[in-house]
């Protein structure tokens, strides 16, 4: 059966509210079979109205989210760890309410925060991000939803940046429905080989981001697709593909995506032109075994 | 040199004497260490200078709303073009923003002509003392306004001075751009400065990037001048890696794989021999 191929609101509006759900016609015409919707304002969203569309459409929806500095479950002050908490619960809840089998995001960190720290306070931040969605992981399992936590590159965050330190976090928190997300952008900036970085966290990898080294569209830039694709397919990779951009007027993590410029001809050139790229490899290399 | 930090440039210039190199390249701050004290250690060791890395504090920008910004930073590039010739220098690194600053403070049109302005002045001032300025763009976390290679061989044009050229550094052309080879070509004549490093920063030969049509491309141009290795810690805090939050690997390590590597490139693309 063939991977299910999806599409960010990232790329259709920002921050994406009830107003927008409309939009999954035009995602659904591509031939997309997922959409994912990032939870940027919980407050503009309906969890039945986004379900209610999304059957209306025949898609699927997958949830992430957005981890603005208010977000951070690795911060400091306790009480902002627990607004990370409180947020991602919240995400949780849409998950289970909409049927997507996890939430995905660089979870760990508000998006943006890149210092360089003592060993010790890594240390530290490193054990709060265990803490906090350890909390939010036990409460997940209560909703049968994951968390697919997402290494992000350098300038994004400072404390999971490759897939071997998204294992160590994930083993540190030890619970069965905590994997990764993985994402072609921030692996072509931190990786040294796309297909042992795979290999090596296959257990781990419940989800897939496919976004072209400039976050431009998938396949007209310099990321090794076919090295991505063959190595999923050896780990026998049978989750989603999601293509996700960022809009430039995007608002809750602008500065962390640094999206200043238009990156492909048009929002909508590149949801289509992506989608027949992912498609045919996906079918190519994945499809058939 | 940037690549070592705050070690002593004694011990820096000695590493890439021990490994071979043919040139070292400079951080221009010559408020903190003199051409003196430069020249006093690179005579010792013989080895020559090819180029001034410039540092774009926050008081250095060239598109600052702020006119004593502007004209604070025009003074410190025509300070490293002096520094340069003090030194024997033909390359000074210019990029028109504040590094990590990346949002415009007025229209991207204004700051495009503060930049075009102010890059003018510099490199009128460079050519006639026999300098290039090497405008090199940088990726997004880093700048807004110059990111990629096309960007840069429009502002170069638009300043239209012979003090001035492009500056390809293939670490940020591996976030940015969608060709390398491509780009470079496109750059042909105008092509100044050279930075290597590979697509995660480190040594090349440590990411993914494929130099041999990088460096068949950088010769095709027939570009002349120095490539130089910048490799740089996977950090985001560019002010805090650079204040000494080094790795050990960045020091005998790449300095002896990033060379032994790049001369096996040329020497399969045939353009060195031995």
């Amino acid at each position: 059966m063939a991977n299910k191929i999806g599409l960010s609101t990232f790329v259709l509006a920002s921050p994406f509210s009830n107003e927008d759900l409309h939009l999954m016609s035009k995602v659904k015409d591509i031939g997309y079979d997922v959409i994912e919707i990032c939870i940027e304002d919980p407050s503009k969203l309906s969890a039945e109205l986004m379900a209610s569309a999304a059957e209306k459409h025949g898609l699927e929806i997958s949830i992430c989210g957005a981890f603005g500095p208010d977000r951070d479950v690795s911060h400091e002050n306790s009480s902002i760890r627990e607004k990370g908490i409180d947020y991602l619960i919240t995400c949780v809840d849409f998950a289970a309410e909409v049927g997507s089998s996890f939430v995905s995001g660089p979870m760990y960190s508000a998006t943006g925060k890149a210092r360089l720290l003592s060993t010790e306070e890594r240390k530290q931040q490193f054990n709060w991000a265990v803490e906090s969605l350890g909390i939010v992981a036990k409460y997940a399992q209560t909703r049968k939803v994951g968390l697919a936590i997402e290494p992000l590159n350098r300038f994004e965050t400072d404390l999971i940046n490759t897939l071997e330190q998204g294992v160590a976090l994930c083993k540190a928190i030890n619970l069965p429905n905590v994997g990764l997300l993985i994402d072609t952008f921030h692996m072509h900036i931190e990786e040294k080989s796309l297909s042992s970085a795979i290999e090596d966290a296959a257990p781990y990898i419940f989800h897939v981001q496919a976004s072209e080294n400039d976050r431009g569209t998938p396949g007209k830039g310099q990321v090794r697709w076919d090295e991505m694709f063959m190595a999923l397919s050896k780990i026998d990779y049978k989750g989603q593909i999601v293509i996700e951009s960022f809009l430039p007027t995007v608002k809750e993590i602008a500065k962390a995506v640094s999206a200043w410029r238009p990156v492909a001809a048009s929002m909508d050139s590149l949801a289509i032109d992506g989608y027949e790229f992912i498609n045919s490899n996906s079918i190519k290399y994945l499809s058939g075994k | 040199m940037l690549v070592y930090g705050t070690e002593s440039i004694e011990i820096g210039i000695a590493r890439l004497s021990k490994f071979g190199y043919d040139f070292a390249e400079i951080v221009g701050e010559p408020e903190q260490i003199t051409a003196k004290q430069y020249s006093e250690v690179l005579n010792r060791f013989n080895m020559p200078v090819s180029s001034i890395v410039s540092i774009y504090s926050p008081e250095r920008d060239l598109v600052s709303s702020n006119p004593a910004i502007r004209a604070n930073t025009i003074k410190y590039i025509k300070g490293n073009i002096d520094f340069a010739v003090a030194l024997g220098a033909k390359i000074v690194t210019l990029t028109p923003t504040a590094c990590m600053k990346i949002k415009p403070e007025v229209s991207i049109e204004q700051e495009w002509e503060w930049a075009v302005q102010g890059a003018r002045e510099a490199a009128q001032y460079a050519f006639d003392n026999g300098v290039r300025l090497a405008l090199e763009p940088w990726n997004r976390y880093e700048t807004y306004l110059v990111n990629r290679l096309d960007q840069s061989i429009q502002m170069v044009d638009d300043i239209d001075n012979p003090g001035v050229g492009v500056m390809a550094d293939t670490f940020h052309m591996s976030i940015e751009d969608k060709d390398i080879p491509a780009a470079i070509r496109k750059a042909g004549a105008r092509l100044a400065h050279v930075h290597l490093a590979d697509s995660n920063r480190a040594a090349p030969g440590e990411g993914f990037l494929d130099f041999g049509p990088i460096v068949q491309a950088i010769s095709d141009v027939n570009y002349e001048g120095v490539c130089s290795f910048e490799l740089l810690p996977a950090a985001g805090d560019i002010w805090g890696v650079l204040s000494g939050g080094k790795a050990p690997e960045f020091l005998d390590p790449y300095t002896e794989s990033s060379i032994k590597y790049m001369k096996n490139i040329e020497k399969n693309l045939g353009l060195i021999h031995g």
